[in-house]
């Protein structure tokens, strides 16, 4: 339970806002690569803020603030140049840093155009996505986490939910949640349904823990009838500050990504790798996305899926999460130390630190692993086939080309 | 931060009195730790965090102080109980 004040200071993002200042010393994903390669431009909005991404025909990319400081129309709609952006509207031209190249309506000796600039932050492509950074310079580099290099099968799921951030994210130091809403709860469903439910899901909690690490905050769990050796317990997967969750297991490798598009609304992609051993990774020259089904047309949430039951878990609470009238008990210690990790992080910025998981050293930075369970729930090879057929890889064009990648791994590996 | 035991006037930071669980943010309010147990700087608002949880009577109260940095739960207690010695 928290006070209103605290509340209000941990989930309101937007420009000036405490956590808004400490937001925007991280990188987000705003667009798939294929979209700026379809078009080269295109509005996104990003903690409260709407802004121009785009790809000039060299292969870099470049982001501003959407309204032309000219008549405030939007950039969005304007012409990629070689140096930049152009305004559709009376063809500013500003570069990727936001200065002022071109204004053509104006006198050619004019120094107006020194004067007067966008704003501007960096953009990046990285792992199939289009990166932005918005915040003050000198930027930091965009991490290169594991999932985003590594070799593979690529694929996106995604869907923009209704709601705060921070509660997705309070979802991912909540081990306890698995055995009741993707265990009891799914188990409920296919009863009545008529489908089985993955038994791997419904294991009990003997005990949980937590652990803080440079880059957020690592979750434990030892199921009923495993042992502190088990890859629950063992290793763990971490929550990844402040809006990722690395998750994998059995040859599935994911970050789950919850860009908080603003106060009530969260661009949830789950940023899927498909590498089991025993399997060569194809070439993969598209990486398909899709959109995730959340709400049937009468309006009620499908929850005949994992994540379409953690996204009805998160978007119930409303569109932020009113705290003041939560009832938290000792199996919630691990959202208690999310907030405080935030709290000090909101600290260490407004002393003029850099908050964790800000990577500066390119030498840090070729590939970060993240620790994650290989053997997820003791379900072996068997939960990946789980996951994908229950979860939100129903949903995938490429369904049918997984199953088969992992049906055949797990031949080679059996046959070795 | 209302003084100890009374409500701040303006009600906003708090749900309508009519709405359900509103006795229990106001105890909140009201009971939460204000000061740091280590170096007595004040913990509400920006200066640090209290979540409060509840295990079995007890209302425990995570807090965290910006000032020192120090973690730890506060449980206010109303009656101490020992041990009971073996028979």
């Amino acid at each position: 339970m928290l006070t209103a004040e605290q509340n209000a200071e941990l989930t309101r993002v937007g420009p000036g806002t405490p956590m808004g200042e400490l937001l925007r010393r991280y990188w987000y994903p705003v667009a798939f690569t294929r979209q700026l390669e379809e078009f080269p431009v295109k509005r996104v909005r990003l903690l409260g803020e709407n802004w121009a991404v785009y790809r000039t025909p060299d292969g870099s990319y470049g982001v501003v603030e959407e309204h032309c400081p000219h008549r405030r129309a939007s950039l969005a709609y304007g012409v990629v140049e070689a140096e930049g952006l152009r305004c559709g509207y009376h063809g500013w031209l500003f570069g990727r840093d936001g200065t002022c190249l071109d204004q053509p309506a104006e006198l050619d000796k004019t120094t107006f155009k020194d004067r007067v600039r966008a704003r501007a932050g960096r953009a990046e492509e990285l792992g199939g996505m289009v990166w932005v950074y918005v915040g003050p310079e000198p930027a930091p580099l965009l991490p290169r986490y594991d999932v985003y290099v590594m070799d593979g099968v690529r694929d996106f799921g995604h869907a923009l939910l209704p709601c705060n951030w921070l509660q997705i994210m309070e979802n991912a130091v909540d081990p306890h949640h698995v055995e009741w809403l993707h265990g009891r709860y799914f188990e409920f469903l296919g009863n009545r349904m008529g489908f089985e439910a993955p038994k791997s899901f419904q294991r009990r909690h003997v005990k949980v823990a937590f652990d803080e690490f440079d880059h957020g905050i690592i979750k434990r769990r030892l199921l009923e009838g495993h042992s502190e050796d088990d890859d629950d317990w063992a290793i763990g997967h971490p929550m990844v500050f402040p809006y990722c969750m690395r998750v994998g297991g059995a040859g599935i490798e994911q970050m789950q990504i919850r860009v908080p598009v603003d106060d009530t609304t969260t661009w949830f992609v789950l940023y899927t790798v498909h590498a089991p051993d025993g399997a060569p990774a194809p070439d993969q020259d598209v990486i398909p996305d899709y959109e995730l089904p959340w709400r049937d047309e009468q309006g009620n949430h499908i929850v005949d899926y994992v994540e379409g039951q953690d996204i009805m878990a998160w978007v119930t609470q409303g569109p932020i999460t009113d705290r003041t009238v939560e009832h938290l008990g000792k199996s919630d210690v691990g959202i208690a130390m999310l907030r405080k990790q935030f709290k000090q992080q909101l600290a260490a910025v407004a002393a003029g630190r850099d908050p964790i998981a800000v990577v500066r050293d390119p030498a840090a930075n070729d590939r970060i692993d993240l620790p994650c369970e290989k053997n997820k729930f003791g379900a072996g090879a068997d939960f990946a086939l789980q996951w994908m057929n229950l979860g939100f890889t129903r949903y995938s064009p490429q369904l049918q080309d997984l199953l088969r990648l992992h049906t055949e791994a797990a031949e080679v590996r059996a046959s070795a | 931060m209302p003084e100890a035991g009374v409500l701040p006037d303006d009600p906003h930071p708090l749900p309508p009195p009519t709405a359900t669980f509103a006795r229990d943010a106001e105890r909140h309010l009201l009971d939460a730790p204000r000061h740091c147990p280590q170096c007595g700087a004040p913990i509400a608002g920006p200066g640090g965090l209290v979540v409060e949880y509840w295990a079995a009577e007890d209302r425990v109260f995570y807090c965290w102080c910006r000032s020192c940095d120090w973690t730890g739960t506060v449980i206010q207690v109303d009656r101490h109980i020992g041990h009971e010695a073996s028979d």
